[in-house]
């Protein structure tokens, strides 16, 4: 195996995590196929550690994954806002061009 | 081993500052009685000019972390944007944070400082961890603050809409420099830029444009713009004066950084996108915005058209071209900032619900109010002798410079379109006959922002000499390296 299969299957959860955005009208649907999204970059930068970067693509992933927490913290205390205020966590992102 | 001494974090001493500022406050807030939170937007400013006053007492100049932080000019001229644009905004803000969050209103100062901390490392971040970790830092901040207004529904939905793209962007662009980072092994921005010149590859070019596309988001270019009048229509204006200044900067620091290390490599193969994507967002933005009824909407959508110009000079990828950019991001912030502030305080003063029509008759309500509004809206359609039109000259030369003949003819007619939606507003504010007569009162603080701005558009549009000077010395030797 080398590197090339895990960019493919990146690339096959990053579009994964696309399509979901698209179609998802839950928040914490949408909010899920980020995580997919985020997952496939950490495949990504671990799989070209493995494969010639070194530790320095495991150290990038480490990164990426704190980051990704803390957004994930945000974005769900935005969503149980959107919950209490609404008692729904339904939002359309493609309902944008009125007017 | 070496231990880091703290000379040795000399370019980085305004942000410590600036770090400092912040978690003192912190502390404060907890201790602080209630009744005295309003203090607190006092303690942001005096951070931030204090953090401003830091980037001319000591030269921050030089590398930090290996190189991972380096210090430039222009570096130092983007902090001090942020800083002094950071500390008008915060005063914009202070009335209405004062009356609308009265117990938690150090909560959104501190969130704003932290925020602007990360533009400013953003400023030298040579390094792609640097550089995310940074972008991060700026942003989750702008979901917790669109968040503020709790009971408010429109406001929350706003922000969930704003942290989804803004989640799916961030990812985008993470994608994007992974497959940087795997092409040169390194996650030096240096690194990648002169791996990608000797070696260009398709998985190359996928990355730049999803670079391109995830910052797209976050800046608001023209196929990904969709959000911006949605959350700008929805948001608390006093909080849209920062968001749309200063954030699109920090955008542009990021493509600063990534597209213009090395001459520009990254930029060179990403040319073909990046022209497309730039003459879509000037035909889209200005389009757009003709239509809007709503003042806030169209400042939006002639926020787009903005981010359009910028994008044409960073197309130049020549050292005129980078501060000519820096020159209209000083223009960008400070024309965009007082509009809003107007259009806040309008909406504070008078009621009315941000329409074109809710500006009737403005010279009459307020005159001082309509004349400010009247300078910032000529400053953004480029009307002689105001910084706006100094700002678009100075890009088409450097458009022109470039060899881009037909993106200066383009440009130049589009901003002439531009006119009509502007000029829509003023003939509300002077022509129209105003609903009622009934003043609208403007509080002194606010007042005092709003004259800041004006001072800025105004004087910077008389005498451009001087920033044009700072703008071009800031830009020397950073395309080269």
């Amino acid at each position: 195996m080398d590197v090339r299969f895990y960019l493919s299957l990146a690339a096959v959860l990053f579009v994964t995590g696309v399509y979901g955005i698209l179609t998802r009208r839950n928040a914490i649907g949408i909010m899920l196929s980020v995580e997919l999204m985020a997952n496939a970059l950490n495949l990504n930068l671990v799989a070209f550690g493995r494969y010639g970067a070194g530790a320095l693509g495991q150290v990038f992933a480490m990164f990426s994954i704190a980051l990704t927490v803390t957004e994930v913290v945000v974005g769900l205390g935005i969503v149980v806002l959107l919950y209490r205020s609404r008692h729904d966590v339904m939002v359309n992102l493609a309902s944008e061009m009125k007017r | 081993m070496n231990v880091p001494m703290l000379v040795d974090f000399q370019p980085l001493l305004p942000d410590l500052v600036l770090l400092v500022g912040a978690l003192w406050l912190l502390i404060l807030d907890l201790l602080m009685p209630h009744g005295r939170k309003r203090l607190m937007a006092g303690g942001a400013i005096v951070t931030l000019l204090a953090a401003a006053a830091a980037t001319w007492l000591y030269d921050p100049i030089g590398t930090v972390w290996g190189g991972a932080y380096l210090g430039t000019g222009l570096a130092v001229f983007l902090k001090r944007l942020f800083y002094v644009g950071g500390a008008v905004a915060v005063l914009g803000a202070r009335t209405h944070v004062n009356e609308a969050y009265a117990r938690r209103q150090g909560e959104y100062y501190l969130t704003m400082l932290f925020s602007i901390l990360g533009m400013s490392l953003l400023t030298g971040a040579r390094d792609l961890i640097l550089l995310v970790v940074a972008f991060e830092l700026m942003s989750i901040p702008l979901y917790v603050l669109t968040a503020f207004p709790r009971d408010d529904k429109r406001a929350t939905e706003g922000a969930v809409k704003l942290y989804l793209v803004g989640a799916a962007s961030s990812a985008t662009l993470l994608f994007g420099l992974s497959l940087l980072f795997g092409l040169a092994h390194d996650t030096s921005i240096l690194a990648i830029a002169t791996h990608v010149q000797a070696h260009p590859s398709p998985l190359a070019l996928v990355g730049a444009a999803m670079v391109i596309g995830g910052l797209g988001f976050k800046i608001g270019i023209f196929p990904f713009h969709m959000w911006v009048p949605d959350a700008y229509e929805g948001g608390h204006t006093p909080f849209i004066v920062f968001l749309s200044a200063l954030p699109k900067i920090a955008g542009f620091t990021v493509f600063i950084q990534l597209l213009l290390a090395r001459n520009g490599a990254l930029a060179t193969m990403a040319l073909a996108p990046l022209l497309v994507l730039s003459v879509t967002t000037l035909i889209a933005g200005n389009f757009l915005a003709l239509r809007q009824s709503n003042v806030k909407r169209l400042l939006a959508f002639s926020g787009v058209s903005h981010v359009g110009f910028l994008m044409l000079a960073l197309l130049t990828r020549s050292e005129l071209g980078l501060g000519m950019l820096l020159f209209y991001g000083v223009g960008y912030v400070f024309t965009n900032m007082g509009a809003f502030l107007v259009v806040h305080a309008v909406k504070n003063g008078g009621g009315g619900d941000d329409s074109i029509a809710s500006f009737d008759g403005l010279v009459r309500r307020n005159g001082w109010l309509a004349a400010a509004m009247l300078a910032f809206l000529l400053s953004l359609a480029g009307i002689p002798f105001m910084v706006g039109f100094w700002a678009k000259l100075f890009v088409f030369l450097a458009v022109w410079e470039a060899g881009f003949y037909g993106l200066v003819v383009f440009g130049a007619s589009i901003s002439v379109l531009a006119l009509f939606y502007y000029l829509r507003v003023v003939r509300a504010m002077f022509m129209n006959p105003p609903a009622n007569e009934a003043v609208i009162d403007v509080d002194p603080v606010t007042n005092t922002a709003i004259v800041l701005c004006l001072l800025a558009v105004v004087g910077i549009g008389l005498y451009p000499g001087p920033l044009y000077d700072a703008a071009r010395v800031a830009a020397v030797g950073f395309i080269g390296n």
